[in-house]
């Protein structure tokens, strides 16, 4: 232990006694080494602005940090060429920095190619005079939308009801044909009329009005083909032509399934236009016309009781007005719409074995006024009256006062009143419909 | 039935085969009026520019015209704010419009937002939490900083439809920039009274705005983005800006006057109307005027701001 502080103490001295040497001849002088601090000073300074610039190129450029606007533009273009030689290098080193969390976050996964979805719950409460009172889970709708490929896209409508799953619209649309035209083909809503071809939960009210029903058959579902053109006017005016196994989703007098004649086919033509009055003020206006050469009928045993199957002619005409003041679009508005419809066909009004043909037409329409009076509330009223499209039995008339009221755009509650005069039923109804949208959500242009 | 299809096939032939003048200069739609206003700075006589919104609407509920649908017929290049902020017309008026050259990811579609560093980026998706933005706060275009990025994005999007001007549009937009640089110093310099003032404003489209200049958006009147207040959220945002003493309540002209003026009156706060895009006001007709208006509109709220 001795010997090791003894070593130690030597150590020591040693260590003293070299650094109390003189300075050798070859060292640099005092003046030298002042001389050489300033010029590590300069340098290190120089470093410190370049560090100084490189920094806020890259803040710039790496976008972490906001740059602070330049004092004048002068100073802004004042780059110097070295600054304007050093930006390609310093956004590839930043390019380089990010580029583990770039790929990181761009990873890809199998189910990204997945449909956009949405699902629609549509549920009714109502009482109805003589029919009692009732809960009806009225659609649970899933809807999927994805485009196929660059030339297409798809969507598919699929409708859960209370008894049954059924594809209620599945359909291709071209997106890139020439000439402003739109093929689309598969199930869908035939462009016939407007509010045929909305869904029952978009509906402005509770029920479909009775005349789309009993004329078209409840929405205007089509399996078949559909060519639609904007005209190259300055005026939007759409022309849409189609061919379909029939139309009408409910329209069970006509068979969808099995092969027919071109003759037995519907075809469609629907010109439609917009007239702008002002900034505020519109008109929708169309007309539709729905022909079958030869409606050849099957009644509930599926025997066909309409051998050689007559003309059947169906028209509609709509206009819509609207006043949607562009500054309070949010919370101001006013819908009038009208469809009138009118059905000219040929019925066997005799019986099975005797049947007697005769020509009957028949008109029907709806008309209701809806103004927007907060951004929630939507009062409407809807009136409503149609004669029986076979002309066998008295006219309808309905009328129906209703308030929307809206939680937010995905969420919707509405109490509607409506007395109905019908052949052998005239009674009061009550509807308390709440209609709900999870996931994807898109504002369609058909819809408006 | 023959006659009426061929009849119908000959009269659509004959106007689908009429020739279409030739555009001299590039079709240009804007979707609100302030990209419409750089894209004319930029683009110059090289571009005709038309915007659909005129400044006025709620950019999340501009109507949906069909004349607008014949507009984009027409575009060669449409400009859109971006962060989704145009959800409630842009994507069904494309469909609508049947030109393929400026649907999504087209030559033609000109996302301004690309370059844009967004605010308010959610961390949850979920509609329990209001209209939410996935990708941010699309209501940068009241930033004029941001708004450099966005005219970035153009002068891109126009060369890229246009290459053989793209030196044109580089030029044009180094000199916007320039002149939106020297206002922004002069902006920044004039909103000194503003710093550390608290906002409330009807909707969180004030947040880009506020952050420039020094202020701090503290609230909204509505509940959550796009659902209207209920009372109790009224109550409690009453009785937060009474704590935190926020200075202004801004109503965005697009929304109702009524509750904020009330919300005002209870919290002792100034009620300022702002427009959120330029030619919301007849003098707010360009970009630069805009933000011009909204920044002098509130230093004449603050004392010694004038």
């Amino acid at each position: 232990m001795r010997i090791i502080r003894g070593a130690c103490w030597l150590f020591g001295v040693g260590l003293v006694a070299l650094a109390l040497q003189p300075a050798r001849a070859d060292d640099p002088s005092p003046a030298q080494l002042q001389q050489e601090l300033k010029a590590m000073r300069a340098q290190l300074q120089q470093l410190q602005k370049q560090m100084e610039k490189q920094q806020e190129l890259i803040d710039k450029l790496s976008k972490q940090k906001e740059v602070v606007p330049a004092a004048t533009p002068a100073a802004a273009a004042a780059a110097t060429p070295a600054e304007e030689k050093l930006k390609p290098e310093v956004v590839e080193q930043v390019e380089r920095d990010i580029q583990p969390a770039l790929t990181a976050a761009n990873k890809t996964f199998p189910s990204q190619f997945n449909p956009a979805i949405g699902l629609i719950i549509d549920t009714v409460g109502s009482y109805q005079e003589h029919g009692g009172a009732n809960f009806e889970f009225r659609t649970a709708e899933l809807g999927l939308s994805a485009s196929i490929d660059p030339f297409a896209r798809g969507y598919a409508i699929l409708n859960f009801g209370p008894d049954e799953v059924e594809a209620e619209e599945a359909a291709i649309v071209t997106t890139s044909l020439p000439y402003n035209l739109t093929l689309k083909g598969g199930r869908f809503f035939a462009d016939f009329g407007r509010l045929s071809k909305f869904h029952d939960h978009d509906l402005p009210f509770v029920n479909r009005p009775i005349v789309l029903d009993e004329y078209v058959g409840g929405e205007s579902q089509a399996d078949g083909l559909e060519l639609s053109y904007l005209t190259p006017l300055s005026q939007y005016v759409t022309l849409t032509a189609g061919a379909y196994n029939k139309i009408g989703g409910e329209n069970t007098r006509v068979d969808n399934l099995d092969p027919r004649p071109f003759s037995e086919f519907t075809y469609l033509v629907h010109p439609a236009t917009f007239i702008p009055i002002s900034d505020a003020h519109s008109i929708d206006l169309g007309v539709t016309y729905a022909y079958t050469p030869k409606v050849v009928s099957f009644d509930f045993d599926d025997t066909e009781f309409l051998r050689n199957g007559k003309v059947r002619n169906l028209g509609d005409f709509e206009l819509t007005y609207r006043w949607i003041p562009p500054s309070q679009a949010s919370y101001r508005s006013l819908v009038w719409g009208t469809e009138v419809l009118l059905n000219h066909e040929t019925w066997n009004v005799g019986s099975d074995e005797a049947t007697d043909f005769k020509p009957e037409t028949a008109v029907g329409l709806y008309s209701y006024i809806e103004p927007r009076i907060t951004r929630r509330l939507y009062p409407g009223f809807l009136f409503q009256w149609v004669q029986s499209i076979d002309r066998q039995s008295g006219d309808t008339l309905a009328y129906a006062p209703y308030l929307t009221v809206w939680a937010s755009e995905f969420q919707r509650i509405r109490m509607q009143y409506q007395y109905l005069d019908a052949p052998g039923d005239h009674e009061s109804q009550f509807f308390l419909q709440w209609t709900a949208i999870i996931g994807s959500h898109v504002h369609g242009f058909r819809d408006r | 039935m023959k006659r009426l299809i061929v009849s119908f096939i000959v009269a659509a032939s004959a106007v689908l085969c009429a020739p279409r003048p030739a555009a001299a200069v590039l079709n240009v739609v804007a979707s609100i009026p302030d990209l419409a206003d750089v894209a004319r700075h930029i683009g110059g006589d090289l571009v005709e520019v038309k915007s659909l919104a005129t400044g006025v609407e709620d950019i999340h509920a501009v109507p949906m015209k069909p004349l607008y649908a014949v507009t984009l017929n027409r575009a060669d290049v449409l400009l859109v704010l971006g962060l989704e902020a145009e959800h409630a017309f842009i994507p069904a008026l494309l469909e609508a419009s049947r030109n393929p050259k400026i649907y999504r990811d087209g030559p033609g579609y000109v996302d301004c937002s690309v370059y844009v560093l967004p605010l308010e980026i959610p961390t949850r998706l979920d509609r329990s939490l209001g209209d939410q933005h996935p990708m941010g706060n699309p209501h940068y275009n009241l930033d004029p900083v941001r708004m450099k990025d966005a005219a970035r994005a153009i002068a891109e999007g126009l060369a890229r439809n246009d290459p053989d001007n793209e030196a044109t549009y580089q030029r044009n937009l180094k000199q916007y920039v320039a002149t939106l640089d020297a206002a922004i110093a002069r902006w920044q310099q004039e909103a000194a009274p503003l710093k550390g003032k608290k906002l409330v404003s009807y909707h969180p489209d004030l947040i880009y705005f506020a952050e420039r200049f020094g202020m701090e958006s503290v609230g909204t009147i509505e509940l959550r983005a796009g659902v209207d207040p209920t009372p109790s959220h009224v109550e409690s945002l009453e009785k937060m800006m009474r704590e935190q003493k926020v200075h202004f309540v801004i109503r965005e002209l697009q929304y109702p006057a009524g509750l904020a003026e009330t919300i005002a009156q209870n919290t002792g706060a100034t009620l300022v109307q702002l427009p959120v895009m330029g030619g919301g006001l007849p003098q707010t007709q360009d970009y630069i005027a805009f933000i011009d208006y909204n920044l002098r509109t509130m230093l004449n709220a603050v004392p010694g701001g004038t």
